[in-house]
Parts: structure tokens; sequence; C-alpha cells
């Protein structure tokens, strides 16, 4: 494309196109050299049932009535195409040669046009791209045109594997996507340096403490006597993944973490909320938790212990407060990021001081808060196994303490392993209940992506 | 689609309510410290109905005008009347915000957390007079009518900013406001975009007629949408030359190649350019 501000215009349209979304940029760039651009007054023709459908549109600007010859046994034939649809279908239906449909411009449109047998050219060289857009294709004849599923399988599969007449509508895309976002993983080389990374540290591990004795690691243990303690069915220093032992002590670190994350969240977030919104608010309480909020955890042990008989809640109030701090301060900030327009637009639109809390400050927020949750579980094992080393019976902080107090060191490093992956599976749970209660932020990054 | 629009639809003659009068106003930022004169004063007749089209600098105090007649903030003196009733006055120096004067920011805000219907229906969901089947009925088909089908379920950030623009004008009209205020909405547009929204925008005042306060630096887009330009002087903002377009509405593109079109462009270019120059010299910022 010589014009370059045409080109990225083109780009634009296309990417707005349902079945080309999914598609990777350069493949975008190639399928963009075969488009033409096209304006048509109101009510002009663009083309009549029977004619050589040799072209596939998209609607640029303005809108296209399309009307299904009876004969396809659509359930509704007319549609009115705007801006991001596609229509022209039959051009890359296999065995059909000429239009099913007669479309004329509703006001002053601009469409693009692809050649149909170019494009299906084009995605013999991609063809697992080809075979997401296909399959999108077939959605959009089955679905949005309401044409039925025999028509809409005679698009091409480009790959025996994924021919859209073996599977069912959206079950197809969702299929076809989830396996062409685990090839191009795979494709990329973030998996293999991923694995790289891990065998160096194993390596390093290994060499330095088993092969070379280096004098710092004499007393550390290596790699393959934690490992073999830690998958043994009878350990040594009885506990490995077949003890009954392992599983109570995590249970009652995740029990711990459990109550003072959501006891954290609990307060937390309404008392940053009510900090953000209400400056008065923020007046008598901020400077107090500013001067709470940098005494490090550890400080409060000895308070802890004192305040707290037994030795469960001491361990849960330091867990506590770590969380808590993260989460209204976090929260806080959530309220103060929103956009000032999006209070004003509430109120212009009548909405109550109460009202546009509701609706703008706590959705608003939202992604603050979920920072802050991210964060919060974070310090939150990080007190605990503090809190564990201190007092407490049992968890994971107890073992690696006593592993450490016996002189039982692949303990300590089973200990530490675990944590680390159970740390990492509860902090991508967070992630992932933000991701659901922010689908528009999910869809809109989605977006960007592309 | 301008050939079905008949001749009238450009007329106020039916339009009865939505007359804003700024009389004499004056706003002082920080009066006691730096005494930033923004506005002064500042007389404007708007009769109901009339797209009028404030023109001047970036940074002249437009905007300024704009949020007092919202309320989003005060005036330091003079009086704003709406329908002769007042918004803000001596008395009372801050006009209460509300639906009868809404506000299309100069960014969007359209709420990114709810879809596209939602945000269409949230006016009247707050006043809560409605059955909600009423309401989201409503909302779909002032969606329809201004080519928004197939968007409802979206959410703004899936859509293009054009579309996005679009729908936060219909989520205004839901509340049926008597005054739409414009704050250079359609700024970060590219000109194909910007085209496109202008004759939707007056496709959708000849439906629904309003008194349109809009904000602009843009002069074609001044002249090509309104009744009236403004062209303010740059900073303290008071308004410097008034340009009546007397090219009749209903318009479509064709009018900006139009001869008449070229002599308002060449009358208001001069002095908006001389303004401009003033503002720059002065070394005004965005505001």
């Amino acid at each position: 494309m010589p014009d370059p501000a045409n080109n990225s215009e083109i780009l634009s349209a296309l990417k707005s196109a349902m079945p080309f979304q999914m598609v990777p940029g350069n493949l975008m760039q190639e399928i963009a050299a075969i488009c033409t651009q096209e304006s048509y007054e109101a009510g002009e023709k663009i083309y009549d049932l029977g004619a050589v459908a040799d072209d596939v549109f998209i609607v640029a600007y303005g809108s296209v009535r399309h009307t299904l010859s009876a004969d396809t046994d659509a359930s509704k034939h007319e549609k009115t195409m705007r801006s991001g649809d596609v229509f022209g279908w039959a051009a890359v239906l296999e065995g059909q040669s000429v239009r099913m449909a007669a479309t004329a411009s509703i006001e002053r449109t601009l469409v693009l046009r692809i050649n149909g047998k170019k494009l299906i050219k084009l995605f013999e060289s991609d063809p697992a791209v080809g075979d997401v857009v296909m399959t999108r294709f077939a959605t959009l004849i089955n679905k949005e045109f309401y044409v039925p599923r025999s028509i809409a399988d005679q698009v091409p599969g480009f790959k025996q594997a994924l021919n859209a007449s073996n599977l069912q509508g959206s079950e197809v895309t969702t299929m076809a996507l989830t396996v062409y976002r685990i090839s191009t993983w795979l494709k990329s080389p973030r998996p293999y340096l991923m694995l790289i990374g891990f065998a160096l540290f194993l390596s390093f591990w290994m060499l330095s403490v088993e092969i070379w004795k280096l004098p710092r690691f004499v007393d550390m243990p290596g790699p393959t006597e934690v490992f073999t303690e830690w998958f043994s069915e009878d350990p040594y220093y009885g506990l490995s993944i077949y003890t009954p032992e392992y599983y109570k002590h995590i249970g009652i670190s995740l029990q711990r973490i459990a109550f003072a994350f959501f006891l954290a969240t609990g307060l937390g977030v309404p008392l940053g909320l009510f900090l953000g919104w209400s400056k008065k608010f923020r007046e008598y309480i901020f400077p107090l938790f500013e001067v709470f909020r940098p005494i490090p955890v550890l400080a409060w042990v000895p308070l802890a212990i004192i305040m707290f008989s037994g030795s469960e809640t001491p361990v849960i109030f330091l867990t506590f407060l770590a969380s808590f701090f993260a989460t209204t301060l976090n929260t806080m900030l959530g309220v103060e990021s929103i956009d000032e327009s999006y209070s004003r637009a509430a109120r212009c639109l009548g909405a109550s001081r109460w009202q546009t809390f509701v609706h703008v400050v706590i959705p608003g927020a939202m992604p603050y808060i979920f920072t802050g949750l991210q964060i919060s579980i974070g310090v939150a094992w990080f007190s605990l196994v503090a809190g564990e080393m201190v007092s407490g019976q049992y968890g994971l902080g107890y073992v690696i303490n006593t592993a450490y107090m016996m002189i039982e060191y692949p303990k300590i490093i089973i200990g530490m392993i675990t944590l680390g992956v159970v740390g990492y599976i509860t902090s991508a749970m967070v992630r992932m209940m933000g991701d659901y209660l922010m689908q528009w932020r999910v869809r809109e990054l989605a977006l960007g992506d592309n | 689609m301008s050939a079905v629009i008949d001749e009238n639809l450009g007329s106020l003659a039916d339009v009865t309510d939505g007359a804003i009068s700024i009389k004499d106003v004056v706003k002082i930022y920080d009066p006691d410290g730096a005494a930033v004169m923004a506005v002064d004063h500042c007389s404007i007749e708007i009769p109901a109905g009339e797209i009028c089209m404030i023109v001047g600098p970036s940074g002249c105090g437009k905007t300024t005008l704009l949020n007092a007649i919202a309320g989003f903030h005060g005036i330091t003196s003079g009086s704003i009347h709406l329908d002769g009733e007042l918004l803000c006055g001596p008395e009372k120096p801050q006009a209460e915000p509300g639906s009868d004067r809404i506000v299309v920011f100069q960014n969007g805000a359209l709420f990114p957390w709810k879809t596209n219907l939602d945000n269409v229906a949230f006016g009247p969901m707050m006043a809560g007079k409605l059955s909600k089947e009423e309401i989201y009925d409503k909302a779909r088909s002032m969606m329809a009518d201004a080519g928004l089908s197939g968007n409802e379920n979206n959410y703004p950030g899936e859509i293009s900013s054009g579309l996005r623009r679009r729908v936060e004008i219909v989520r205004a009209l839901m509340n049926d406001p008597k005054v739409l205020l414009f704050d250079e909405p359609y700024r970060a547009l590219d000109s194909l975009t910007k085209s496109v929204m202008h004759e939707a925008l007056l496709e959708i005042y000849y439906r629904n007629k309003v008194t349109i306060f809009f904000i602009t630096h843009d002069l074609e887009e001044a002249i090509f949408l309104g009744h009236r330009l403004i062209i303010m002087s740059s900073r303290p903002c008071k308004p410097k030359k008034i340009v009546e377009v007397d090219i009749p509405h209903p318009r479509d593109y064709s009018v900006l190649t139009s001869p008449r079109f070229r002599e308002l462009m060449n009358e208001a270019k001069d002095v908006v350019h001389e303004e401009a120059t003033k503002a720059f010299e002065a070394g005004e910022k965005e505001g």
C-alpha cells in the first residue's frame, strides 16, 4: 500500500471486522495489501442476487441493506450492515460462485473489498490463522445472518483436524481460539526462556552444592537430596507429599491466610473507599493511618503476643495487619484516581451523591482495589511466615523454623518451595477473581493487544 | 439521508425550552492569591433551540463558562438564567448540576465499567421515575435511531471513538435535557470520523431540538454546525465578534464547498487568528 494514512485506515477497518480480529500483524498487512476501498452514494446498489461472488466486503463507514434470497432458508432475510460488519461471504464459500443476497447502501458508505480467492490463498501460507478466521466466518454466517449450518459449513478448512463441519457453532470458535493461542505461545520464545531460567537455577544449585561443594554451601541440602525427600514414600525426616502431616501444615497456613485476608479485605476496602470519598473523614483518619503504616509487621510481634492469648490469634493478627494497610491504601488511591469527568457526568445525569458512590466510585476504584488485593495476599504470606516462626503450631513457617532447630535442612527447602507454589496459586486466584469482576477491563485490554 | 429531511427542520420556531441568558459574568480564579481572570464581563443570549458555537483559542476560558452553566464551579459575579430561572447569580454563586443541562465531555465520560446500554439507561435509572423495562425499551430504541444497534452489550472500550461519542449524546438525550453542553467533544477524532460525527450530530439535532452550547476551536466545525458563532477574545474571555451563519439547515457536507461557506470562513478567520496570536504570545497554557 503506497499511502500510509490509507493503509492505517484499512487496517483499523479490518481489525474491527469480527472474523479478522485474531489475525496477527504481518498477515494483516498482507490482507490490507489486497484490500481496495470503494464508496457508494445513498441508495446505490452494491451487488445483485446471482451476480458473480468475487469479493468479501467490510463496512468502514455508513450502512448497507443486506437482503438474503429466499432459497437460503435463513430465518431472517433483512439485515442492516454497519461499520465493522462483514458481508459478501459467498466469495469465500466452497462450491458457491454467485451472490446469495442483494445489497445496497442506505447512506453514503465506504467499504473495503477483499478478493475471496486471494484471501484464501493468503491463508494457505498460515493455516492455523486461516482456520480461526474461517471458523469465525462460519459462526458469523450461521449466527449473525441466521443462515443454516449447511451453508456456513461450506467455508474452507485449512487443516483437517479443525474442519468446521466436524464441530458446532460457538464451540468451534472457543476451541479453535484456544488451540490457536497455545500454538502461538509454543511458537513464541516465552515457554523456552522460562524453561531455560528454571534449568539455569537448578543447575547452579546443583553445581554449587553437590559438585563444587563451595564453602558457603557446605551445610546446604542439594536438589537431589531435597527432591528425593520430597517425593519419597518413606521420608527420612518425616515430611513428603505422601505424608498427611505435609497437607496439614499447608491446610493450616491456608486457613490463617484466608481468615486474615478476608478480614483485611472486608475492613480495608470500605475504609479505603470512604477515605478516598470524604475529605473530612480522610483528615481525621489518614494522618493516624500514615503513622501506623510504616511500622514493619515484625515490630508488632511482641505486642501481638502480649495482646492476644493462645498461639493462633497473634499469627492471624499479624497476617491481617499487613494486608489491611495495603488494601486500604490502594483502595483510597483508586478512588482518587477516578477521572473527575465521571463523577461530573453522573451528577449531570441526575445521580445523587450516594448513587454516584455506588455507580462511579466503587467500580472506578476496582482496578486499584484488585492491585491492592494482589499486594495484600503477597504481604499476608510474608507476615504469616514471620508469625508462624515466632508463635503457633503447624503451618509452613513453623515447618521451616523447627526444621532449622532440629537440623533437618531438606525440610527447610521443602517448606520454602511449597510456600512459593501455594503463594503463587493464591495470588493467581485473586487475579482471576479480578478479571471475572472486571470484564470490561479484560475486554478492553484484549482489544488493545491486537 | 438529507433528501428525506424537510425544510423547516432547521427552524427554531417550534422550540420553547432552553433559552440561556448569560449576563455580565465574571470569573476570577484564586481571588485572594494570583487572581487570574478567566471570564471578563461576558454577556451572551442564546435563544431556545439554537446551536451556538463558542469559538476561541485553547485556554481562553471557554470551558470556565461551560462549567459555570453546568454547575461544576461557581462564578464571581454576574448571573446565568435558563428559561428565566436563575441558575447562578449574586445570591447563589454556583448552579446545581441537573439533567436539564447535560455536558458531553472533551475526552468522553461514558462509564467504562457499564455496557453501552447501561450507560444510556443511567440517567432515568437514577431518577427512578419509570420502570426498568420502560427505560431499557426507550434506551434500545434511541440507540437504534442513532444507528447504534448491535453495540448495546459491548463496553465503551470495545467500540470506536466515533461511536462512543454517539452513545454519549444518546445517553444525554435520554433525560430530555433542555440544553446540551459540548466541551470540544470531537477534538481527539481524526478528520474523517469528525465529518461523519458532524452529520450524525445534525441528524440527531433535527430529531431532538435542544439548545446546543458547543465549544470548539475548529472554525470549519463551528460554521458547519452552528446557527451562530461567538468568537471569544483570549483570556480573559469575552465575546469579540458574532458571526450569523445564514446557510439554511438542514445541511450536509456539500455546504463545505459552497461559496457562502468560504466567505464566512474568511470573515471569521481573521478575528480568530488575531486572538490565537495574542494567546500564543501571552504564553497561555491549555486550560
